[in-house]
């Protein structure tokens, strides 16, 4: 598969991380090593000021039968996300300012607003739009919905970026279009 | 010595007849028994707050109703509240026109993400607390009963301990003679009826307003029926009972709850009143001042590796056998007869006919190369499988006779017990040898088909 990354200067990607198919990331966000961007089925788009960190897979899967159509789906990820470690995302809209914790399985079905927070552990698969502010948690997914969205991770921002050069390579930013290869 | 505290195969038979795994036993050392924790008596020590820490005296926690007065449980999931700061920008009490950064702190659960903003309470300036504790709503009326009802109980009582004076008093008739012992019951008499007498020109307080019954109320409202249901404004029944004081019905109004204390408890036996266990006072510590658990004092049998039965085919199972005390001891197995109850055996064992020593438990043998403790013991080799330390391992040949289900086996085993506890009080120097029996339960997995 050809890599067509695209990367806005500011964001820190981490040399380590996988980054396969058309993959567009936003000014600020941190990629920490070892995650996986996977566009199988057409291209990623991931904001601003979104922290991915290790084993987090975000794969745009193809949907079930339509197997080969590439570019049929865009995986949308909005500003502002925390995806903690061992998080896996299939969803292919993600808004703003939520949290998916750790070992946390997003099927493809979902949609998650913003604000949502996906507890440690919990599958969310059925087909819904998640409502604003909303927590999932527990081993029985209980959901409750919150009265404000979950703070903003900025000084945890600034620290990676100060921090994460020191102890790893990072990928080039990408200055203008990447030539295809 | 590590054990594993979920693992319940090899179980051991208490007095009481429950099967428990060594870990979860006590053995008595005066009575020679093995106890759990349910045939044995707890005792309180001391209440302590699981978060915090903080040991108080018992009755301190009784005034306190049993909580911690630092540390909170969320409403919704129950998990500890932790204290966070943000920073609010507030204007300054000099110059009311700039505004400063200035610390103000929350309540958070770490797992279902409750914050007491959700609760409606304002931040806190001070981390430790200042989150102050609503009046339950009813408290007047519970205070006005129960000041009623007090000074009616001091009433009977003093009444009661006239009527014991009034009694003794007949008898005061024919001690006179002795003018000492009248005026010591003219003490003993006037005190209790100067009480009496100051009661009885009080007032009579004044009993309790009755509530009057509700007798009419209004209808059920029709909206009921038509609004529509939101479900996450609407507080879960053991929500509501967390705070049986205002059952909030919304969770707009759910509160912190005060975290419940724990008790740090000594056991003792029930026959012959001696400490099982007794932990120390302070809850930081995981020592004992006492502590008789089997496990430290009886061989234990681990099953060594998993093994495959069908039904009426002999298979050869590895035990392992390791002894915790300080001297060797011999271990007998036996084999139980004429117990044909399904439940507890479906398999039938051959045990190893001859006895197994054990070496004593050095902790020093973890340095050793491990080659002296083989010269020492004759071991036959279809038996004794291993000998490392003071383990050993021994097989024994299993036929299940049932076609399906547990294959589990049981045997007496019988060891020498060397009684520390009674040498120490008595003079002789050699701890009295005893020979202790118990039957053991072993769960060796599912016969395959």
């Amino acid at each position: 598969m050809k890599s067509s990354v695209k990367i806005a200067p500011g964001a820190v990607v981490c040399d380590e991380c996988e980054l396969i198919g058309d993959i567009t990331i936003g000014a600020r966000t941190v990629i920490h090593p070892k995650a996986r961007i996977i566009a199988e089925a057409g291209p990623v788009i991931i904001g601003e000021f979104n922290i991915i960190e290790e084993l987090v897979h975000i794969t745009n899967r193809f949907p079930d039968g339509a197997e080969g159509k590439k570019n049929s789906q865009v995986m949308v990820i909005g500003n502002n996300n925390v995806f903690e470690v061992g998080a896996q995302i299939e969803s292919t809209k993600v808004g703003d300012h939520n949290v998916i914790e750790s070992k946390a399985f997003v099927g493809p079905q979902v949609e998650l607003t913003s604000g949502c927070i996906i507890g440690a552990a919990c599958h969310v698969t059925t087909g819904e739009k998640l409502p604003e502010n909303t927590v999932i948690y527990g081993a029985k997914c209980h959901r409750r919905i919150q009265r404000e969205r979950p703070p903003a991770q900025n000084l945890q921002i600034d620290f990676l970026t100060k921090i994460l050069p020191n102890y790893h390579y990072l990928k080039k930013v990408s200055k203008a279009q990447s030539p295809p290869k | 010595m590590a054990t594993f505290m979920d693992v319940n195969l090899v179980r051991y038979l208490c007095t009481c007849g429950k099967r428990l795994p060594p870990c979860r036993l006590y053995l008595c050392r005066h009575c020679l028994k093995l106890r759990c924790a349910d045939c044995v008596q707890h005792e309180v020590d001391s209440p302590y707050c699981p978060n915090c820490l903080e040991n108080m005296p018992a009755s301190e926690a009784k005034l306190k109703k049993n909580r911690c007065s630092n540390c909170f449980d969320c409403p919704i999931c129950g998990h500890t509240l932790m204290t966070r700061a943000t920073s609010q920008m507030v204007p300054s009490s000099e110059d009311p026109s700039k505004s400063t950064p200035k610390k103000m702190y929350y309540m958070a659960c770490s797992f279902c993400r409750w914050t007491t903003r959700d609760g409606g309470l304002a931040d806190q300036s001070t981390s430790n607390g200042g989150w102050k504790d609503e009046e339950n709503p009813e408290a007047k009326r519970i205070n006005t009963l129960l000041e009623s009802y007090r000074s009616i109980a001091q009433r009977e009582k003093a009444e009661k301990e006239r009527k014991k004076y009034v009694k003794r008093r007949s008898h005061a008739g024919f001690q006179d003679r002795y003018g000492l012992t009248s005026v010591a019951m003219k003490w003993k008499i006037q005190p209790a009826m100067s009480n009496l007498s100051v009661k009885e020109t009080e007032k009579v307080p004044p009993a309790p307003e009755l509530v009057s019954p509700v007798e009419d109320f209004d209808p059920l409202p029709s909206e009921i029926f038509s609004d529509i249901v939101q479900l996450d404004k609407v507080t879960y029944l053991s929500h509501r009972l967390n705070a049986p004081e205002f059952q909030p019905p919304a969770t707009k109004d759910l509160r912190p709850v005060h975290k419940h204390l724990l008790v740090r408890r000594s056991l003792r036996c029930r026959e012959c009143d001696h400490n099982l266990s007794k932990p120390d006072f302070n809850p930081l510590s995981i020592k004992f001042k006492i502590q008789l658990i089997a496990l430290n004092h009886i061989p234990e049998i681990r099953i060594m590796a998993p093994a495959t039965f069908s039904v009426n085919k002999e298979t050869v199972v590895t035990f392992t056998l390791s002894n915790p005390s300080v001297y060797s001891t011999v271990v007998k197995l036996l084999p139980i007869e004429g117990d044909t109850d399904l439940d507890y055996m479906t398999a039938k064992v051959d045990l190893p006919k001859s006895d197994l020593v054990l070496a004593l438990h050095d902790d020093t043998a973890v340095y050793d190369d491990g080659t002296k403790a083989q010269q020492e013991f004759k071991d036959d080799p279809r038996v004794v499988v291993f000998r490392r330390a003071n383990k050993l391992g021994f097989a024994a040949k299993v036929t299940p006779f049932c076609k399906e289900g547990e294959v589990k086996v049981s045997f007496m085993m019988k060891h020498e017990f060397r009684n520390t506890a009674a040498a120490i009080q008595s003079e002789d120097k050699e701890p009295k040898l005893e020979w202790l029996e118990h039957r053991i339960f072993i769960n060796l997995g599912r016969i395959q088909l």
